[in-house]
């Protein structure tokens, strides 16, 4: 079986972070898709960024049972404890902040994925705890 | 519950005494029906792709839950991996399949692991290949077209049907595609005879104290499993999920015959409960952001529609909008309802035809 090509770009995300243009032109010779289907499928996905992130990548789940749990609030506390605006990355590269749709953790709501995984039952002072231990 | 009850390879090991046609008719005489919320009877879909000649087929397992509201797949991967992969050697076994794959969500790569280390456990010489393929934060790759679209490596846009997927699926072979619960549900109808179809797994959040995996039958009243989810305040609407659409608690029941009332659609069981200090308008925005966000952009309805239906809340929200913009929101969410080409776009307006019926004056408060 052929090697598939959402595996590839995940793989990379995993290694790098993201799909740099240097990793589309090799999985495009590897593939025999061209550059530009290589992107059009990257950039499909919410988790497949085709830009620079910072070392920690924080999606904070919007979707309606976080909501409830005031998870917006949150995301605007994130904003300033981390002085980014949502979808931005930071200049020192150490964070980005997104917002998610349903991470499926509506029963520990309010929650966010930190490089993948889920932390829950959100509130400012854990979520102080979790930026302190990123940056140490 | 019966969906974590153990099989011990038992039902693989006496589907193959029974053979493929002897498994569908117990499937189907047990009425079994598909648990991602079209209900399809899994018997008949298997039978499908059973009758297409082909020499490769394939098996898919749909693990992209992601109705927001909804982890009752989380929770079975965690607590009962081994049934699960169990199922799709049964569905491999019966249609001939020698590759399978489980298209896990992005947002639960925490789990690939314990699904790999489970695979490799139960899987061993049974001739089956189950290949998990990371999902990337796509809802619509739920839909059974694009999920083939997205693990033949394309962007995850669902297809004109037919055909369907159990004729011409993945790489245009016959394929079985199932999602997480009723894979489970498989080797437990095939063993048990105490097996019960009408148990679900129902997922409960929100302005609730006890919020979780709930199973229970179909037709338990919805009144008394709210009540058992023990809410905060009192209950002002529950929402199916962001697709089903919501109801006022006042007027809900949950029965086979009325399952949500004719304007809801119950499909996962997927179950919201808001309290009287939220919102209708800021949950509609969230759902409708949810929409905008999800949206593939294949078709104009919904690519454009979510968009539109997003900046009216938030004009309403503002305060600027006037009974125009109201009338122009419904109208519009009628028509992406009514035009759009796959299950997303149909059903993502459910939530304000609905709270525009039962919880109007909201909206209209904010009127200019």
């Amino acid at each position: 079986m052929t090697e598939f090509l959402l595996e590839l770009l995940k793989k990379e995300v995993k290694k790098r972070g993201y799909i740099s243009e240097e990793a589309v032109k090799k999985i495009s010779k590897k593939t025999n898709i061209p550059v530009s289907g290589i992107y059009g499928v990257a950039t499909f996905y919410s988790f497949l960024p085709t830009k620079q992130q910072g070392k920690n990548v924080i999606h904070v789940c919007t979707s309606p049972t976080c909501a409830i749990h005031n998870s917006l609030d949150l995301i605007k506390f994130l904003e300033k404890e981390l002085k980014i605006k949502l979808g931005q990355t930071a200049k020192n590269k150490l964070f980005s902040l997104y917002e998610t749709s349903c991470i499926g953790c509506c029963d520990e709501a309010p929650a966010m994925l930190l490089n993948g995984k889920p932390y829950i039952k959100l509130t400012k002072e854990k979520i102080k705890k979790i930026l302190r231990k990123c940056k140490s | 519950m019966q969906i974590l009850r153990k099989t011990n390879l038992k039902a693989l090991e006496k589907a193959k005494k029974l053979g493929a046609k002897k498994v569908i008719d117990i499937l189907k005489k047990k009425n079994l029906t598909g648990r991602g919320g079209a209900a399809f009877p899994t018997g008949k879909k298997w039978e499908f792709t059973l009758n297409a000649k082909s020499d490769t087929k394939y098996v898919i397992c749909n693990a992209n839950e992601g109705e927001p509201g909804t982890f009752k797949d989380r929770f079975i991967i965690k607590n009962n991996p081994e049934t699960l992969i169990e199922g799709i050697l049964i569905a491999a076994y019966v249609i001939k399949a020698k590759q399978a794959f489980i298209y896990l969500r992005g947002e639960y790569d925490n789990l690939r692991n314990l699904l790999q280390k489970t695979i490799n456990k139960v899987v061993k010489k049974s001739g089956v290949d189950i290949k998990i393929i990371s999902g990337a934060g796509a809802y619509v790759c739920g839909e059974e077209t694009a999920i083939i679209q997205s693990i033949e490596g394309q962007r995850g846009h669902p297809q004109y049907k037919p055909p369907y997927p159990a004729v011409d699926g993945l790489f245009g072979k016959p394929t079985i595609i199932n999602n997480i619960e009723t894979l489970t549900n498989v080797p437990q109808a095939i063993l048990f005879n105490d097996w019960d179809p009408n148990l679900r797994l129902m997922s409960l959040s929100g302005n609730i104290a006890n919020p979780g995996i709930y199973e229970l039958p179909v037709g338990y009243k919805l009144t008394d499993l709210i009540k058992k989810a023990k809410p905060k305040n009192k209950v002002k609407a529950i929402y199916f999920g962001c697709f089903g659409g919501c109801m006022p608690y006042s007027k809900i029941e949950l029965t086979p015959d009325s399952i949500c009332g004719k304007n809801c659609i119950i499909g996962s069981y997927t179950i919201i409960v808001v309290d009287e200090k939220q919102s209708i308008l800021d949950t509609a925005l969230s759902i409708a952001h949810f929409y905008c966000h999800e949206s593939c952009g294949k078709c104009t309805p919904c690519r454009e529609g979510t968009i539109r239906v997003c900046h009216l809340l938030e004009k309403i929200k503002s305060g600027k909008a006037t009974k125009q913009d109201l009338e122009i929101l419904e109208d519009l969410a009628m028509n992406i309802h009514e035009t759009s080409l796959c299950g997303l776009g149909q059903t993502s307006t459910n939530h304000l035809l609905t709270a525009l019926e039962f919880f109007r004056k909201e909206f209209e408060e904010k009127l200019r």
